[in-house]
This record gives C-alpha cells, structure tokens and sequence, in this order.
C-alpha cells in the first residue's frame, strides 16, 4: 500500500501542529464557538450527545496491521476500548474529550494516519471496492487512483469551504461494491470500445433527505486527466451550490437545478482552462503511484480442493463460514476473507481493542500485514492462502469475529442512533439488538440468501436506509420513536431508491415486520430468485398486504 | 482594522474600496479602480472588467462562504495582477489558504490579532496541488 514519503510526513505534522494551536486559542477563548466548530470538523471531531466524536480517515478503506494496533492503542488510552467502523470505511471514536483531540492525532501521525477532512463542508475520504486489487471480477486497480485523489484533495486551499459535505467513490469492477452511483462523484474505471482505460464520471448522487441515483456527466474521462476534471466540477460546484439552506447545499441539488446537460456544458467550460495544464497527470507520476500496489509476493501454490473438501467435512462450520464470508481471489491459490463485524453482542460495526490487536495479529500472519473496511461495516484480509483458512477461521472464532453471516439479513448496517448522535429521531440500536435476538437461525438467514437490511436513526441517511433491500428509517411521531420501511433499494449496478412501503411502525413490532416481509417472499419467489427481484417484480401489494392488512385487522 | 499585505503588516495603504462591483459597472459616472465585490457577483463579467481595477476586495459575508476563494482563483488564472484583498469575516486560521488561491492582502476581523496572524503563514508548508501561488503540485517538485 501507499507509504509516505517525507513530504506527506511534514505536512501531516505540521497539520496536528496546527490543529494543536487551534485548540489551544479555542479553549482560551480566542475563536468564536462557531468558527471553531468549523476547524475542528475538518479535522473529524465532532459534539456529540454525550461526548465529542472523532473520525479518522482511513483512506479509501486501506490500512496496515500497525495501524490497526495503533487504533486500539487510541481506544484504550483515550476511549473506552473500542471504535466503530462508518460505512465510508473510516474509523469513529466515541468518547475522547475535546482536549485530547491534539494528542491523539499526534499518535495517528506517527504510523501515518490523520483525521484530515473526515468531515465538514470539504473533499472527504474517497472510498472504494474492498476487493480492490484481489477480485476475480477486477478491471482495474482502483487504489492508485484513490491516492492521487487523496493527495490532491488533502488540505486544498479553494475547496475548504464548499457549500456542503463532498464525497467520491472509486469503483473498478463489473460489480460496483462502493455504492459510487450514490456520491456526490462516482468514478467506474473501465476499457472503451478502443481498449483504453478511462473513467465513466457519475455527479449528483447521494443519499440525505433527498436522495439521488447521480447521472453520467461524462461517458469516458482520459485517466491522465482525472484531477483536472475533478478540479472543474469542484470549481463549478463551490461557486454555483446553494449556501442559503444547507438542506439544498449538496451538489445534487444544483445538477437537478440545472439540469444535467447544462452542468456538463458548465463543467467543461470550466475545464478548458485547466485540461493538458499542471494538473494533468504524468505518466511517470501515474506509474510511481501505482508502485505501491503492486501485488504482495503470493506463494505458489495450488487450491487443493481435496484438502479442502477434508477440512470442511472435519468442520461444517467452517464450511459454512467459506462459503459465506469468502470470495474468489485473482490468484490462484488465495481467497478474499470478509471478517464479519456483526455478532450478536457488538453494534454493527462496532471493534474492541482486543478484536482490532486480534486481527491485526491474523493480518501479520495471513495476509501480508494489510487489511481493508468495508462500506458495509466490515474487515477484510484479502490475501488469505487458502490452506490457511482453517487455522484463520480458529482464530477468528475465538475473537468472535468468524460469524458466517456475510450478504445475509443480520449483515445489516446501521447507524449509531439515539444511542450517541445528537440529530438522531430514533434508537437503531436496539433494532439491531432485536433482529439478531429474533433472526438468530443461520440456516434460515442462508434460506433466504442475499437480503441488504440498512437503518438509519434519521433522515440524514447514514445507514444508507434509501438503498438497503430493506430500508429502515427512525422518525419521531408525538413523541414516540416509530419506523418506515422502504423496499427495493439497491446501492451496486442496479442502483436504485427504496419506496415507502406505509405508515410507520412501532419500535416493539419492527421485528414482527422485518418476519412478515420475509414471509412474503418465501411464499412468492421463483426458483433462486433474490429477495430484491422478487420485490422488484411481484411490487408491493402482496407486502402492504401482509404488513398493514393483519395490522389493520388486528387494531379494529 | 489590520491589514496584511504581501506578507507584511501594512501601515499606509489605500482604504478597502466601498463602492460596489455591480454599481461601478452600471454607473459611468464612477471613476475608481477599485471595488468591492463577493460571490453574489457576476464573475464572468467582473474578470471581463479585471484590467481596469487595481484593487479588488472580495468580501466574506461569513467566514463558511467558500466563493472567495475561487474567484481570486480565476481572477489570478487571467493574468489579473492587482490588488485582491479578502475583507469582512477574515481570520488568521484560512489566510494560508486565502494566499494560495491568490490573495495578497487582508483585512482581518476586529478580534484578530495581525502579528499572530503572520506567524500562521507557512504553517504547513508542503502543498500536494497546484494553486495561485505558482507552486506546483507535489509530484513536480
Ligand atoms: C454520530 C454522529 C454523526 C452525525 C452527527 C452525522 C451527521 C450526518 C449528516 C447531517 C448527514 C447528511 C448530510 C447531507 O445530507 O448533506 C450525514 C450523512 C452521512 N453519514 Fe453521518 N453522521 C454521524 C455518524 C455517521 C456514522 C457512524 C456513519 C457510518 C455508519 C455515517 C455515515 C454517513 C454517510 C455515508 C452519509 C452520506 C449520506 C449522503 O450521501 O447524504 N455517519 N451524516
Ligand atoms: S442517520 Fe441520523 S441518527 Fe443516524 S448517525 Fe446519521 S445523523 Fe445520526
């Protein structure tokens, strides 16, 4: 993976430095609380409800093992043991004080890691595909080209303060595991007609109170081009996004303002003056970032499927586990290990101390010291040989990371909630509490097969609710904390928004829901037909039905 | 009120103009060649007009209202080679990025103080893109 070189050190250092002293004037009464709130958050600390939050980035999902040691090292020294992986692939503390903050990032600079930009009105982390790199379905390589935007986006003097929150996503496979089609800019990296790679530039997406499929603004994009064309739609954006309701600040808001033709013809009169200058990318730039990704040194050896077909007949769990929480790997001999963050015990994304120095041990041993998040609140080891899998999924056991429940209903994303964010309606929590409870048959979860459950404690849309399978979205009705679903949501290829399936649903019947939904589609779909096409072709009817008609009946 | 300019605290310079962009266009009568201006503005008629003005003061209504900085952006792109002065809700924490887009003079917020302020130019002193300032980005050193 990427290393830093003296130059990113330096300014690494010198931002904590900063933000040191910023700190300092603040708690001498030297800032006003307002422009404070806005320093502090571009450097990921947020108030929350009970305490402050910091986000560190964890750039485009990848890190290495020391880093993940240094994480835990943080949640001990100035948290409360544990942190919790975001759905953009970064890592969230929830309780160091406002004073600490400096030191903390003090420590992240030592193994190479900031909370840079983690949040704010700026370019946030770029996220991608956690497969980058290792996925049998790869185009390209995406990593590479995250960094270089990574780099040009980290501390950009004109794009600090932008209408809102910005947000690109990177993918480069036939399936688009970054949910790309719903950020602010989604990049798919891919071969034209002639064979030349490029990227297909997607703007306007995201999720929020008004959630948006973003829109093709330019079909193929020259790779060595990527940063000026970037630089244009962030100067189109920074001068025409609205910034008198920041409820209609994101991009999305404008590109449907205007139009998406009209903003592509904005984007490239903007671009004329920037294309084929200094921030075209050379390829000899290209080629040394791409040094850093080259594949690790694989062994080589050959699946032995006997072997395998052994060890699974020893262990039916472990059976289980592979084919659920593995994927196929491009080298032979090597498989993709998805390191589930969803057991009954923990919030969904939720890693203890001892869990993130576990893993990072495994990752030391089985995977070539690196590691990746997920968007789905997940780890990955991605260069696992496969005859280590059986002494892996050991040892995952034990840390109570090896649940086999990848792709399936309890692999649900959920946001933090009432429990600690100060904006939230509703607790999800305890939903993810209460499904694990309810749902906790394995065997009926795999029945039922790939089934994406997302929540999200408000309208902010942080569980990504619009785009899950099944969406769920806390709101506040008199008082009480009650639920809409959504259906039919989709946030890869076939990427689409999740319709309101009726009248919200109390907390203590969420579950009894989630069952009659389920229901529904056990009795209606065709052989292995997805819980998504089923919905997508039988509609909602038969589910309104079972929902609201026994409700309906029940409350006469 | 302090200003900074070229680096340096400044004691006798012009006062920061008053008179608006969009009424020193619509007013013959007005003769100046300097304007205050912001990102309500027409920007493409005022780099049209650039050449004729030697100070333009771009103003921050609120120190979040990020126009500012690519309009010195643009005006620096076209070869504009006067005065811009960043006027209103201006602190010490963005005048390093204000100088990179192309700003080089400030007139700071009543509550800031001018020599701590230039202390913070510089403060991180490596930049991975290319800017105003002529400093290329990182992989072109
Ligand atoms: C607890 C503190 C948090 C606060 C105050 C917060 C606040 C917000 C707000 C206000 C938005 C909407 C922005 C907009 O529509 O323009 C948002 C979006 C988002 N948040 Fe959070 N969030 C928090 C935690 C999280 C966590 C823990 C995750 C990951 C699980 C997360 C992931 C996201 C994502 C992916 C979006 C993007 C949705 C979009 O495209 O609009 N946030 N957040
Ligand atoms: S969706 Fe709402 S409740 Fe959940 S984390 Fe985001 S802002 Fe908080």
């Amino acid at each position: 993976m990427y290393a830093y070189n003296q130059f990113d050190q330096t300014l690494v250092d010198q931002r904590v430095d900063q933000y040191r002293d910023q700190t300092r004037r603040y708690l001498a009464g030297e800032i006003p609380e307002d422009e404070f709130r806005v320093l502090r958050l571009m450097n990921g600390l947020y108030i929350q409800r009970l305490a402050p939050m910091l986000r560190v980035a964890i750039p485009y999902g990848l890190m290495k093992s020391d880093q993940l040691r240094t994480l835990a090292q943080i949640s001990r020294t100035y948290d409360k043991g544990y942190g919790h992986f975001t759905t953009r692939q970064n890592m969230q503390f929830n309780w160091p004080t406002l004073e600490s903050v400096p030191d903390i990032l003090a420590d992240l600079a030592k193994v190479q890691m900031h909370a840079i930009q983690t949040s704010g009105a700026c370019i946030r982390n770029t996220t991608t595909d956690p497969f980058a790199g290792v996925s049998a379905d790869e185009i390209e390589d995406t990593r590479p080209w995250c960094e270089m935007i990574r780099q040009w986006s980290t501390l950009h003097p004109e794009f600090a303060y932008l209408p809102r929150k910005f947000k690109i996503a990177v993918s480069g496979s036939s399936s688009d595991r970054a949910a790309s089609q719903v950020h602010d800019i989604g990049l798919h990296l891919y071969h034209n007609e002639q064979g030349e790679m490029g990227f297909e530039v997607l703007v306007g997406g995201g999720l929020g109170r008004t959630p948006v499929i973003g829109k093709t603004v330019r079909k193929f994009l020259e790779p060595q081009e990527l940063l000026s064309y970037l630089d244009a739609v962030l100067r189109v954006y920074n001068l025409n996004g609205r910034r008198d309701n920041k409820y209609k600040a994101r991009i999305k808001i404008l590109v449907n303002a205007v139009g998406i033709d009209a903003f592509a013809e904005m984007v490239e009169a903007e671009w004329q003056f920037t294309k084929g200058k200094d921030l075209r990318l050379p390829t000899a730039e290209i080629e040394r970032v791409k040094g850093f990704f080259k594949p690790p040194n694989y062994l080589s050896v050959e699946n032995s499927q006997s072997s395998l077909k052994a060890e699974m007949a020893a262990h039916p769990q472990f059976a289980k586990w592979y084919k659920q929480n593995t994927r196929d790997h491009k080298q032979p001999g090597y498989r993709i290990v998805v390191v589930a963050l969803k057991n009954q015990l923990q919030a969904p994304g939720d890693v203890s101390h001892q869990q993130m120095d576990g893993i990072a041990a495994l990752a030391d041993q089985f995977s070539f010291a690196e590691l990746r998040s997920t968007h789905d609140q997940n780890l990955v080891l991605a260069d696992v040989a496969q005859r280590d899998l059986l002494s892996l999924w050991l040892k995952l056991t034990d840390l109570g990371m090896a649940r086999a429940n990848i792709g399936t209903l309890t692999d649900m994303i959920n946001c933090p909630g009432l429990d600690f964010c100060s904006l939230a309606n509703a607790e999800t929590l305890i939903l993810s509490r209460q499904i694990n409870e309810t749902f906790d048959d394995m065997d009926y979860q795999y029945e039922l097969g790939e089934i994406q459950l997302k929540i999200s404690g408000c309208i902010n849309a942080c569980g990504h609710h619009h785009v899950g399978h099944i969406g769920i979205l806390g709101v506040e009705k008199g008082g009480k904390q009650v639920y809409q679903f959504t259906l039919g949501g989709s946030a890869s290829n076939d990427a689409s928004l999740g319709k309101t399936l009726g009248r919200s649903i109390d907390q203590d019947q969420v579950v009894v829901v989630i069952g009659q939904i389920l229901d529904v589609y056990v009795q209606q779909r065709k052989t292995d037909e997805t819980f998504l096409q089923t919905v997508r072709r039988i509609g909602f009817a038969p589910f309104k039905e079972r929902v609201y008609g026994t409700h309906q009946r029940s409350a006469a | 009120m302090a200003l900074i300019k070229d680096q340096q605290l400044s004691l006798s310079h012009a006062a920061t103009p008053h008179i608006r962009f969009a009424d020193w266009l619509d007013d013959d009568l007005v003769i100046s060649d300097a304007v205050l201006t912001n990102g309500a503005d027409d920007l493409a008629c005022l780099l049209a007009n650039a050449n004729k003005l030697s100070i333009i003061a771009i103003e921050f209504e609120t120190f979040a209202d990020g126009r500012g900085f690519s309009m010195a952006r643009m005006l620096r792109r076209d070869g504009y080679q006067g005065e811009i002065r960043a006027v209103g809700d201006v602190a010490m924490d963005r005048i390093e990025f204000m100088t990179r887009v192309g700003f080089n003079a400030f007139e700071l917020r009543e509550d800031q103080d001018a020599l701590q302020a230039l202390a913070k130019l510089g403060e991180v002193s490596v930049h991975f893109q290319p800017s105003a300032d002529g400093k290329g980005p990182a992989y072109m050193r």
